[in-house]
């Protein structure tokens, strides 16, 4: 699958239809699809109706965006006008239809995109894993044997596996970094509410983001300008720190090694009580989430996929002191923090921990213990959830291995510096996409 | 809230003494002759008075701020409104030919009536449930009741003979007692409302003389028709049983309405203490407006034993409440024994089955681990 701006430069200049990509997007979900467990549904009628008003925008002479013809899929979380939001959960399969598009939807599809198909996630956004007992487990393009993280684990896989250009996820503690991270895209995260959430099927307020998945700095340069509605501008020496304490242990070496490689000379930036960030952010996670679902578990707790159910009603059994004392501590963490950015406009970090752990054991190891993929894959991204701050995972370029990704870290509003920094690793070939195509199979990296 | 809670103890209502004399008093001393026509109209001043003050002390606001959470409010004013009369009429019809007709339509007439304003959101406070809904709930119980309560008065208790309520009666005392001062009083609002916001003291003294006077002449024209001829100790006792009776059925079945939609802790509260309670202020000056003066008297003697009753049950109810919501808050303790697990989610009207338990004790472990860090423990 090329590019969404290559796709989008090809449809508005004639050299291909929209209808064309579209069916060649939609025999390509047929094949290959399936066995990703990634797609939940094909939405054809609607793709093909979109590709075709796309095509007479073409045809009449008009502007049919920058992103023209280009395929997407979305989380199952978004609206999505005439079918139930079902945030991944059976309970609500049967609900009544969405009467409007997510916002998202409706900005992407004003600068030509179509929208082909919803994507598989962990119910409710609620783990890292993508482990769902509806549509099943998404699977590793990399190695199918593996995760592809979550909770936005189908949007990844469709992406990483070259059946769709881009999608969108959301991004609660890590769910767009995290799947990025170990199918090998990139991942953002936006300061907080920065892109529109309307339609958007809620997890944790406090947190909740929108983000899209790409195969490139440019595709998501191009995706952000679309979503947020303006450019994507920024200029100037790009000062970078790297970020030190917690963020340097429980990670691969070879992130520690890139991050070094990329800013040797760098300010390390020692971030205290990051384990108290992140549990602060684990407290007011289970809370919300908790207090979001509490009258649906009190009906019928037995709807729920038993994971999320028992996670979702701990939450709601938390005191309101403790959430309380978790949101100052918040607050002051965030002073904290930019007051440690001081001038730097760039601060890197892992994003997942290690490659992809396997789904017959779906642990990973942290300061030495075996603990659940589900609940511990996003140690690093969740302190930077916690901050507001934007943050963009990129792939490091590693043909053949299994991925591992990085985390940019911006200041607020500063998407515009993390693409053009992005855009420079690429070029220096330290970070880029690896064709999920022909990579081995079960072998470790 | 602390003052409130030191003022509703389980103990006596100290208006109710000050009422128990004035009936008292009538009894012994009732008001005769052309003193009795002084004291009817004064009366009739003062209902419509207390009604002129209602509507200045009505705040919209107040009502527009907690009324995001409608289905709480359809539920509390259900249970006014529909449980309440419902179970009323249940028991006239059962009880019919046990006990005196003119009581029986006393205690059909409390069910008819608006909650409480004030003891509803002081409960809710002690008991540690959602205020502002509270204050919602009962204010817009008592608007509805301007009008819903003689519609219903006007529908259900045609009963006949001494019941019987002549519909010119009623649509005059109505008028020219309840809605026009209550209207005037609103409109005059944005006048008055921030003099009697600030005077609340002193027109609560207001009110609570209005309502003596109010009860001195019902019972005085009641006395001199031989109320304590016809009503006896017997009759008392009965009516203590049936008003008992009636709470605990209407609390009974808030509490399970509650369970089952799933209402939180706060919620459940405000349902609770809102949907059960009836007022006295609103019911004596009505009764006054609404029915002949001889009757008043004995048709107010249900509200007056309904009346203390709701206060001690509810001032119980609400002291266990706040310990319980005490328990739980206190130093943020994570519930970790399925026991505090069971307790803490009864409380925030969350069943835990023995299918969840298993996973919750683990849940809850891990979030107690990240409490401690996040209190400065240990890393998790």
């Amino acid at each position: 699958m090329r590019q969404a701006i290559e796709i989008a430069e090809a449809v508005r200049s004639g050299r291909t239809s929209a209808v064309e990509v579209i069916e060649a997007c939609l025999a390509g979900l047929a094949a290959e699809g399936g066995e990703l467990v990634a797609v939940t549904r094909i939405l054809a009628d609607r793709a093909r109706h979109e590709a075709q008003l796309v095509d007479a925008t073409v045809a009449a002479g008009g502007n049919a965006g920058p992103l023209a013809g280009v395929p997407y899929g979305v989380k199952d979380l978004f609206d999505v006008m005439g079918l139930p939001t079902t945030a991944g959960s059976s309970i609500y399969a049967d609900a009544p239809p969405a009467t409007a598009d997510a916002e998202a939807i409706c900005r992407l599809r004003e600068a030509g995109a179509i929208l082909v198909a919803t994507l598989n996630m962990d119910e409710f956004a609620y783990g890292f894993a993508t482990i769902n007992a509806r549509h099943g487990t998404t699977r590793n393009p990399h190695d199918v044997a593996r995760l592809a993280g979550g909770s936005s684990g189908g949007s990844a896989a469709i992406v990483a596996a070259g059946l769709l250009p881009f999608s969108l996820g959301s991004d609660t503690n890590g769910s767009v970094r995290v799947p990025a991270s170990l199918t090998g895209l990139y991942g953002l995260k936006p300061t907080h509410a920065a892109l529109p959430l309307d339609g958007v099927f809620p997890f944790a307020e406090s947190f909740d983001d929108v983000g899209p998945f790409t195969t490139s700095a440019a595709d998501m340069r191009c995706i952000w300008e679309v979503l947020a509605g303006t450019a994507a501008l920024d200029s100037g020496d790009l000062r970078i720190a790297r970020l030190g304490g917690r963020f340097r242990e429980n990670a691969d070496p070879e992130q520690i090694a890139a991050i070094d490689a990329i800013a040797p000379d760098s300010a390390l930036i020692e971030v205290p009580n990051i384990a108290r960030a992140r549990s602060a952010a684990f407290i007011i996670t289970a809370v919300e989430g908790g207090t979001l679902h509490r009258a649906a578990l009190s009906r019928d707790p037995m709807a729920f996929d038993p994971a999320t159910r028992d996670r979702l009603i701990a939450g709601a059994l938390l005191p309101r002191s403790l959430y309380d004392q978790a949101q100052r501590y918040r607050l002051d963490f965030k002073a904290a923090i930019l007051d440690l950015i001081g001038d730097h406009d760039i601060l890197l970090a892992p994003a997942a921990p290690c490659v992809a752990p396997t789904i017959d054991d779906p642990r990973i190891l942290i300061d030495g213990v075996l603990t659940p993929a589900r609940a511990d894959l996003g140690i690093h991204t969740q302190p930077i959830s916690f901050t507001g701050l934007p943050s963009l995972a990129v792939p490091l370029h590693r043909p053949g291995r299994l991925p591992l990704g990085l985390q940019l870290v911006g200041r607020p509003g500063g998407e515009a510096a993390l693409f053009r920094f992005a855009e420079m690793l690429e070029k220096r070939r330290i970070i880029g996409v690896s064709s999920a195509a022909g990579a081995y199979q079960g072998e470790d990296a | 809230m602390a003052a409130l809670a030191k003022k509703l103890p389980l103990s006596i209502d100290p208006f109710l003494l000050f009422l128990i004399g004035v009936v008292g008093t009538a009894s012994l001393l009732p008001a005769r002759g052309s003193a009795a026509d002084a004291v009817g109209l004064a009366a009739d001043l003062a209902i419509a008075l207390l009604f002129f003050l209602h509507g200045a002390k009505l705040s919209r606001e107040a009502i527009m701020r907690g009324a995001g959470n409608w289905r709480l409010h359809v539920m509390v004013l259900g249970s006014t409104y529909i449980l309440f009369p419902a179970l009323g009429l249940l028991i006239v019809a059962l009880t019919a030919g046990w006990v005196d007709p003119l009581l029986l339509s006393g205690l059909l007439y409390l069910t008819l009536l608006p909650s409480t304003v004030q003891s509803s959101i002081a409960f809710t406070a002690i008991a540690g449930g959602n205020v502002a809904a509270a204050v919602c709930s009962a204010s817009l119980s008592n608007l509805l009741g301007i009008f819903l309560t003689p519609i219903l008065v006007g529908l259900l208790m045609h009963i006949g003979g001494d019941g019987a309520v002549s519909s010119w009666h009623l649509i005059r005392g109505i008028a020219l007692q309840l809605l026009v001062p209550f209207i005037a009083g609103h409109l005059l609002r944005p006048l008055i409302g921030g003099f009697i916001d600030s005077h609340k003291t002193i027109l609560q003294k207001v009110d609570r003389g209005s309502i003596l006077l109010v009860v001195y002449s019902a019972f005085s024209a009641a006395v001199v028709r031989g109320i304590w001829t016809q009503v006896g100790v017997g009759d008392l006792l009965v009516l203590l049983l049936l008003s008992a009776m009636l709470l605990a059925l209407v609390m009974g079945f808030n509490f399970l309405i509650a369970r089952l939609a799933g209402l939180p802790r706060e919620d459940a509260i405000v349902l609770l203490f809102c949907g059960s309670k009836k007022s006295l202020v609103s019911g004596v000056p009505m009764a006054g407006a609404l029915f002949p003066a001889a009757q008043v008297g004995i048709v107010i003697l249900p509200l007056m034993i309904f009346h203390q009753l709701q206060l001690f049950l509810c001032a119980a109810l609400a002291s266990r409440f706040q310990r319980q919501g005490e328990r739980l808050a206190r130093a943020g303790v994570i519930p970790r024994s399925e026991a505090d697990i069971t307790a803490a989610g009864a409380a925030v009207g969350l069943p835990i089955t023995d299918a969840c338990m298993p996973g919750v004790v683990a849940n809850l472990a891990l979030l107690d681990r990240h409490a401690a860090t996040l209190k400065g423990g240990t890393p998790s």
